[in-house]
């Protein structure tokens, strides 16, 4: 055998050796997946940077659409916020609830400013992200009622406890507009 | 005269079912940052520095927890729930 043949096959070697370690490791259950204790750092990364690429590169083909700050809109959508997030992701002037605690990754606050653009928010209420708490709302919501939540979502981190409350209270009911999309009719 | 001593009665009852409630109302206004130096407790606050941006806050916090933990080790139970109240209260900015 040639040198660049006994290299190769020194090479193949470890890669198996690596995945066979891998495969022990896995079926022994090494990996801690309980929630209350924190991935490390270098795994932490790896799913966070996997998770931030995979929805950037989905949300390219994302439409936006030009009536995002129609207080109709943002309307509609405080009433469902307040009904579908806020029990994780809370809200102005709201204390952490004992699910927001207990989650792990934690579902990020959103009366803070993110760092997503209107698609990738869309494309995360609509589809949900795996292992994380997150549901796909899409699989029971249209398009429309979800861009109503994403157009409120833009604007909750300039709102007071105050404004927030006043919004949700006068927002129509989340089961109307349910109940309206099911009929077909504009909601 | 029966009245006014009825309204006092009442008064006084009102008064001290207010101070009864004080102490809980404390307790309550404090339920944020129970700090307790265990294991459980720095995993949380560990996985709130996770979902964290980059920032001066992140670093605070996670200097905090890291003092917090050298404390634990070396038993300073009062030390280290100090600098978990401290780590929480960074992760809260």
């Amino acid at each position: 055998m040639s040198d660049a043949g006994r290299r190769w096959a020194l090479v193949a070697v470890a890669l198996l050796v690596l995945i066979g370690a891998a495969a022990v490791g896995i079926y022994a259950g090494l990996y801690n997946i309980a929630a209350d204790v924190p991935h490390t750092q270098p795994v932490y990364w790896l799913l966070e940077t996997m998770r931030d690429r995979s929805i950037a590169a989905r949300a390219r083909e994302v439409v936006v659409p030009a009536d995002l700050n129609d207080p109709t809109r943002i309307s509609k959508g405080a009433g469902q916020y307040a009904d579908m997030c806020s029990g994780c992701h809370l809200a102005p002037g709201m204390k952490r609830t004992e699910i927001s605690q207990g989650l792990y990754p934690r579902a990020p606050e959103l009366r803070r400013k993110t760092t997503l653009t209107p698609a990738e928010q869309f494309w995360v209420v609509k589809h949900g992200i795996k292992m994380t708490g997150m549901p796909a709302w899409g699989v029971t919501h249209d398009d429309d009622l979800l861009w109503d939540v994403v157009a409120f979502v833009r604007k909750l981190p300039e709102l007071t406890k105050e404004q927030y409350e006043t919004l949700v209270e006068n927002a129509p009911k989340h089961e109307e507009l349910m109940q309206k999309m099911e009929m077909g009719g504009e909601h | 005269m029966r009245n006014l001593r009825l309204k006092n009665t009442s008064l006084r009852l009102l008064v001290l079912a207010g101070f009864a409630g004080l102490p809980l109302t404390f307790a309550l206004g404090h339920e944020g940052h129970h700090a307790e130096c265990n294991d459980t407790t720095i995993n949380a606050v560990k996985a709130d520095i996770q979902a964290m941006g980059e920032g001066e806050a992140k670093t605070a916090a996670t200097k905090e927890v890291e003092a917090a933990q050298q404390l634990m080790a070396k038993n300073d139970v009062e030390g280290c729930k100090s600098h978990i109240h401290s780590a929480m209260e960074a992760t809260e900015k």
